[in-house]
């Protein structure tokens, strides 16, 4: 599957209008999340699957009722590869002013359904296979004799298993992301259970099957068995592309950004992967090919504060800032943003006035992300804590008129935080 | 090969010598003399056997000595020099031989050895002068020689023990020296040996009959020669045969001088003479081709020996030779130079045919010349004084090679693109050229560069452009080194690409590039490796680490600056490491070969990085990092432990040792009386110190550095000030420490902050009243910080104390045990022993361990006596 997604992301040739598109609307300077938007810098590194959800919520932030001309171009071409024909003659449609689709797309539409037809016909009898527990039953761990089983009684060959593949690549171009997801499960169990993994073109297939159904996993929000394939896909990296460090490195940051999704949308996953995301290798990878994940690893790493609190975990939630703090220093002069900056503010030049500047923009950065947008609240408040928590450790006297607007809090909420975030209690207030 | 010729250049080489010997150059004689001492004994032997050789073949042709003579007579006056040379000579080999017979009467092996050589050597020149003959007293000696040294080892074989060992080594490295060297005169040894008084008359004779003869001679010859030239081109050539140069004899007259190549008597001065007349005469240019090759490896030839340099004059007639090649190559494509895949052919008479695909090849190779021309430069430029005049002049003749290099890049590239050769070139011809070229880029700013690029693409021809390095391209230089390096890193490998990819890292250094350059530094993972690789990469390495740290100081990075280059100038050896200059080193023993070899490696004057502002550089940092670490630390020994610079320590010891302190003289002053200040909390007065430090001119943009410098000091100032006397304080306004430093409130109160934050203050900022209030209790007063190292101390030293029991009863514990051994069987007996060590024998408990059970009832018994 994934073949579909290296050639794309090796040479788009789409990219490059694409990216134009989206640097279009970073122009406006008033802005903080236009200015600070990822969104060109992201998409090549995702899939064209993968970007349509990001650009979707750009277009749903957009104020205007209609949506802005760029984006639906930027969708068109992102989307003019795949098999959507429907929804890409629509699209076509808008961006030529026209009220009806092109004719060429419902050929192109025939075109479609007549090679799916083909491709069920072709798979149907090895997904039978795979249905029939007699089968099955009769499958064993020894790899020749499974293939020879088959070959025998049931008439498969490996262009059959093949098969199974390019369909659920179709599939997947289709926009059909279950029935991929399943048809590439199937290959790989099947590719597991008939071939040894000498083969290399299998291999690459294998590696590619896994990168699809992470992708399909993740457009059917289907978190949890998306982080196995995280798991599978992280796996498959550090062993078979041992030798290959560049396509390691790229490889790393295209998985750093796919799990993005379940990163912020899938609350256990979170832990897991700030752990991935700060493991030798992939902060290193951040550090070298995209240091602006950095946002998203501050922000996880700053709304974890919530969660680790009462779990005795404390220790090591200063730990990941420690390290966060680090980072964003060393890398400070590849990237910042208000995410990055408040965190310098605090924690490198300790001062709080241009942390709570910092807040209040990353606020709506935040708000205007897609990643980040369902952790807002969390990040707002957790941030307040940080301020006030390392505020109170240095200060032994503290005027609260002056440290509220700080935390962009009423009066008495401010008191409120203080509290809480103020971990060594006989500090005296001063009204 | 024709005797003629080789008579010819014999003869021609030794007047040239003879000149070294009676002019006032005596001194190079001297030189060249002792670097041939030093090369090996075998080595010398080797030559002088086959110096031998060639004397036994011309010495059969007696009749050739006159034409060997006329040869000589080109020039008058060298004549009469040849005759008191020549006497001189034989004056030298009667003393070395009385030497040598005077050692024999004392058996003295070292010295009889030692003038053996001597007298070897001296030989050559002589046997010269007498047509290959070697001289009668010569034959005696050695005659005499060989008797003595067979009598003394069938002597010493009788009684063994009676030579000293260098005596016994000299003996037996002489006994195989004339074993080897007499067969060569079996003849005229036997004849000695049979008559010695008749051998020796008819010595005399020989002796005195060719020198009357020469004058004779000498004018005629002078006539015909003279005639020759004016006809056009005869000259005399050896054997007294005029020698035409015609454009068909001339692949001739090649051979010929290519056979002569190598040999230790050809004249290459005369063989350049003789190819510059053949070139006048070429008329294709595949003959112009082949001249131009052989005249210009003879003009490298000139300077193989180490120690010499190539004259200007001859540099400069290479390097247009070099560039008249590539204006051929440039005009006709149809003829190529190649490093693989031709030969020449066989004929001389035959014209070459070109190859089946249209081209002709010439076997050559244009990098190697070019650079070579840039290896002599270097060599030049190493051996002239910086400050001279000189200095200067070579050095402008680096645009010219420059040029060159570019211009055999471009031929290479076009080799490489050339699908019609036989044999598909390397791509390693090209990496090299690339690689001169970086190499003569890395290290200069980019508007020098641009003036260097520009004037050599004036002199490449318009038609000619590059793939690599487009002539559309050449004004962006940072673009220009980006492209070359990174086509390295893609076509060549292992070491090219390692220096590619420093030099690379150095031009962004010089450019202020830090990050890029430090991302990459750290990218290249070469600081694993880099120790494996040859030593002139090492010190590009080191030269790279080095810019990279002065990078980051004028970026004001300060931490970066002294971690980057704390391993050069930590090391005190910043003068070998960079190769910029001899370290006199009192105490270690370097051979002359490795001198020699670090002469070699040493970088011109131009390439140098400023020691002394390197110094400056690192010192400052080390002390804007140190003082306050310091005044951290305070008493507390466990902290003061933590060194971020041994020799800045150092340096400050032996500072604050001297009893009287002078104004401060140079940079090192300096920066020491400044960290004094700085420590004392004076930060404007160590801002002076630092800031009259004149090196810093020398930066670009110093007002800025200075600038940072300042606030830097400020800040560490504070720092240092609040961790010295912080208890002293209880509480302390902002406002007041602000004003003190002059640094703004908002500035104080984040330095303060983070102290407090990172836990190196044990203070509290007070919002309401702007005050620092500072914890006490928490700073150990000065008398429990004392009472801590005394307590520290003391368990020091019942350490030690222990340690030197350890060692003392280990050596009482095996004695227990061999008493024991002995004594347990005999009851008690070991007991007397024990008492006496009773003490002892516990403390080993701990120590030895393995005394076994013995030993504790002995311990044990010796101090229940000892209570008693």
């Amino acid at each position: 599957m994934a073949d579909a997604h290296v050639p794309h992301v090796a040479h788009p040739p789409s990219a490059e209008d694409i990216l134009d598109g989206a640097s279009g609307q970073a122009d406006g300077p008033h802005n903080p999340a236009k200015q600070h938007s990822l969104l060109p810098k992201m998409i090549p590194h995702l899939d064209r699957h993968l970007v349509f959800p990001l650009i979707q919520f750009e277009e749903d932030q957009a104020d205007e009722e209609e949506p802005p001309a760029e984006l639906v171009q930027l969708k068109f071409e992102l989307l003019k590869q795949t098999n959507m024909t429907d929804f890409v003659g629509d699209l076509d449609a808008q961006t030529q002013g026209l009220s009806e689709r092109p004719a060429e797309y419902a050929q192109k539409r025939e075109e479609v359904l007549q090679r799916r037809e083909l491709f069920q016909e072709e798979s149907s009898k090895l997904q039978d296979l795979l249905a029939d527990p007699d089968v099955l039953n009769n499958l064993r761990s020894d790899k020749v004799a499974n293939l020879n089983y088959l070959k025998e009684n049931h008439g498969v060959t490996v262009e059959m298993v093949n098969t199974l593949y390019d369909f659920g690549q179709f599939q997947y171009s289709c926009g059909d992301y279950h029935s991929a997801s399943e048809l590439l499960y199937s290959f790989r169990i099947l590719v597991n259970l008939l071939f040894t993994s000498t083969e290399s073109t299998d291999n690459d297939k294998l590696s590619a099957a896994t990168w699809g159904r992470l992708a399909c996993e993740i457009l059917t929000t289907n978190w949890e068995s998306a982080m196995e394939e995280v798991q599978k896909v992280r796996e498959n990296i550090d062993q078979r592309l041992f030798s290959n460090p560049l396509a390691q490195l790229q490889h790393r940051a295209w998985l750093i950004h796919w799990s993005l999704f379940p990163f912020f949308n899938h609350e256990p996953a979170r832990e897991t992967l700030t752990e991935l995301f700060f493991s030798p290798t992939y902060i290193n990878t951040i550090q070298t090919v995209c240091p602006w994940i950095l946002r998203y690893l501050a922000a996880a790493v700053i709304t974890n504060r919530n969660r680790n609190f009462g779990k005795n975990s404390g220790g090591q939630y200063q730990k990941q800032i420690k390290d966060l703090v680090r980072i964003v220093r060393q890398e400070g002069y590849e990237y910042s943003d208000p995410v990055t900056d408040f965190v310098r503010a605090l924690y490198v030049d300790f001062d709080f006035e241009e942390a709570q500047k910092k807040l209040v923009e990353a606020d709506e950065i935040l708000r205007s992300d897609f990643f980040l947008v369902a952790a807002a609240d969390a990040f707002k408040d957790s941030a307040r804590h940080l301020i006030s928590e390392s505020y109170c450790k240095i200060h032994q006297r503290i005027d609260i008129r002056q440290v509220n607007p700080l935390l962009v809090l009423p009066l008495a909420r401010g008191l409120l935080t203080l509290e809480q975030g103020s971990l060594q209690p006989p500090w005296s207030f001063a009204r | 090969m024709s005797r003629f010729f080789h008579g010819d250049s014999s003869s021609d080489s030794s007047s040239d010598e003879e000149e070294l010997y009676s002019g006032d150059e005596a001194t190079k004689a001297a030189e060249a003399e002792s670097s041939e001492e030093d090369s090996s004994e075998n080595e010398g032997d080797d030559s002088d056997s086959s110096s031998d050789d060639e004397g036994g073949k011309t010495g059969a042709s007696r009749f050739l000595r006159e034409a060997s003579d006329d040869s000589d007579e080109e020039d008058e006056d060298k004549v009469t020099v040849v005759k008191s040379a020549k006497d001189k000579r034989f004056d030298e080999l009667e003393g070395t031989i009385r030497l040598l017979e005077n050692a024999q009467k004392i058996s003295d092996w070292n010295a009889l050895n030692e003038n053996y050589d001597r007298m070897n050597r001296q030989l050559p020149t002589l046997q010269r002068d007498l047509d290959g003959k070697a001289p009668k007293m010569y034959i005696k000696s050695i005659a005499q020689l060989e008797t003595q040294v067979m009598e003394a080892f069938e002597k010493q074989k009788v009684t063994p023990k009676k030579m000293n060992p260098i005596a016994q080594k000299s003996m037996n490295a002489l006994r195989q020296k004339i074993r080897k060297n007499n067969k060569e005169y079996m003849t005229d040894l036997e004849a000695y040996r049979k008559d010695p008084e008749e051998f020796m008359k008819e010595d005399v004779v020989e002796e005195t009959a060719p020198a009357p003869k020469k004058p004779k001679k000498k004018l005629l010859d002078n006539d015909t020669t003279l005639d020759a030239n004016d006809e056009g081109f005869t000259m005399v050539g050896a054997g007294g045969k005029a020698m035409i140069y015609t454009p068909e004899s001339i692949l001739k007259h090649l051979r010929t001088i290519l056979e002569a190549r190598g040999r230790k008597n050809t004249d290459r001065l005369e063989q350049i003479k003789i190819m510059e007349r053949l070139l006048d005469v070429a008329v294709t240019d595949y003959q112009r081709i082949r001249v131009l090759l052989m005249l210009i490896a003879t003009r490298f030839d000139l300077t193989s020996g180490t120690g010499s340099q190539m004259s200007q004059e001859q540099w400069k007639l290479a390097q247009q030779g070099i560039a008249q090649l590539l204006d051929i190559l440039e005009e006709h494509e149809e003829i190529v130079v190649v490093d693989s895949g031709a030969e020449n052919p066989e004929d001389d008479e035959k014209a070459p045919e070109p190859s089946i695909k249209g081209v002709l090849e010439i076997p050559g190779s244009v990098p190697s010349f070019v650079e070579r021309l840039d290896d002599e430069l270097t060599r030049v430029l190493q051996s002239i004084d910086p400050h001279t005049a000189e200095y200067v002049e070579r050095l402008q003749d680096e645009p010219s090679l420059y040029s060159n290099l570019v211009r055999a890049m471009l031929y290479t590239e076009r080799l490489k693109a050339n699908d019609k050769l036989t044999v598909p070139q390397p791509q390693e011809s090209i990496n090299r050229v690339i690689m001169r070229r970086l190499e003569h880029l890395y290290f200069k700013p980019a508007s020098v560069v641009t003036v260097l690029e520009e004037g050599t693409w004036k002199s490449v021809p318009e038609t000619l452009d590059s793939k690599i390095t487009p002539r559309s391209e050449g004004t962006d230089i940072n673009n220009l080194v980006q492209t070359l390096a990174v086509y390295l890193f893609k076509n060549a490998e292992g070491i090219i690409r390692a220096r590619a990819m420093l030099c690379q890292i150095y031009f962004l250094a010089l450019h202020d590039q830090y990050y890029k350059s430090r991302d990459m530094m750290l990218m290249s993972h070469l600081q694993d490796t880099i120790a494996s690789f040859d030593v002139n990469t090492q010190i590009l390495f080191n030269r790279t680490l080095t810019q990279v740290g002065l990078c980051a100081f004028r970026q004001g990075l300060v931490y970066e600056c002294q971690t980057a280059l704390q391993d050069i100038c930590g090391s005190q050896r910043q003068k070998e490491l960079l190769a910029q200059g001899l370290q006199i080193q009192r105490y270690s023993q370097i051979t002359p070969e490795q001198e020699r070899l670090e002469r070699q490696r040493q970088l011109p004057f131009h390439m140098h990085i400023n020691l002394e502002l390197l110094e400056c550089v690192y010192l400052t940092c080390s002390m804007l990092l140190e003082i306050p670490t310091l005044a951290q630390a305070g008493s507390s020994p466990e902290l003061r432990k933590r060194v971020i610079s041994k020799s800045y320590r150092r340096m400050l010891e032996y500072h604050e040792r001297q009893i009287f302190t002078g104004p401060p003289e140079n940079t090192r002053d300096h920066v020491m009386q400044a960290s004094k200040a700085l420590a004392a909390g004076e930060w404007k007065k160590a801002s002076d110190f630092i800031l009259s430090i004149k090196i810093w001119e020398l930066l670009p943009d110093s007002e800025g550095i200075k600038a940072m410098l300042g606030q830097q000091i400020q800040e560490e100032g504070l720092r240092t000030y609040l961790f010295t006397y912080a208890p002293f304080y209880d509480t302390l306004q902002v406002t007041k420490l602000a004003e003190m430093f002059e640094l703004g409130q908002q500035k104080v109160t984040a330095l303060v902050s983070k102290m407090i934050h990172h836990e190196e203050l044990a203070a509290a900022l007070d919002q309401v009243n702007g005050a620092i209030i500072f914890r006490k209790g928490v700073e150990l007063s000065r008398l429990q910080s004392l009472a801590l190292t005394l307590s520290d101390k003391a368990s020091g030293l019942i350490e030690s104390n222990e340690r030197v029991l350890e060692q003392r009863t280990q050596g009482t514990a095996n004695a227990f045990e061999r008493q024991g051994g002995r004594g347990g069987r005999g009851g008690r007996g070991g007991r007397g022993g024990g008492r006496g060590r009773g003490g002892s024998g516990f403390a080993s408990r701990g120590g030895g361990g393995q005394g076994g059970g013995q030993q504790f009832t002995g311990g044990a018994l010796g101090s229940a006596i000892r209570a008693q």
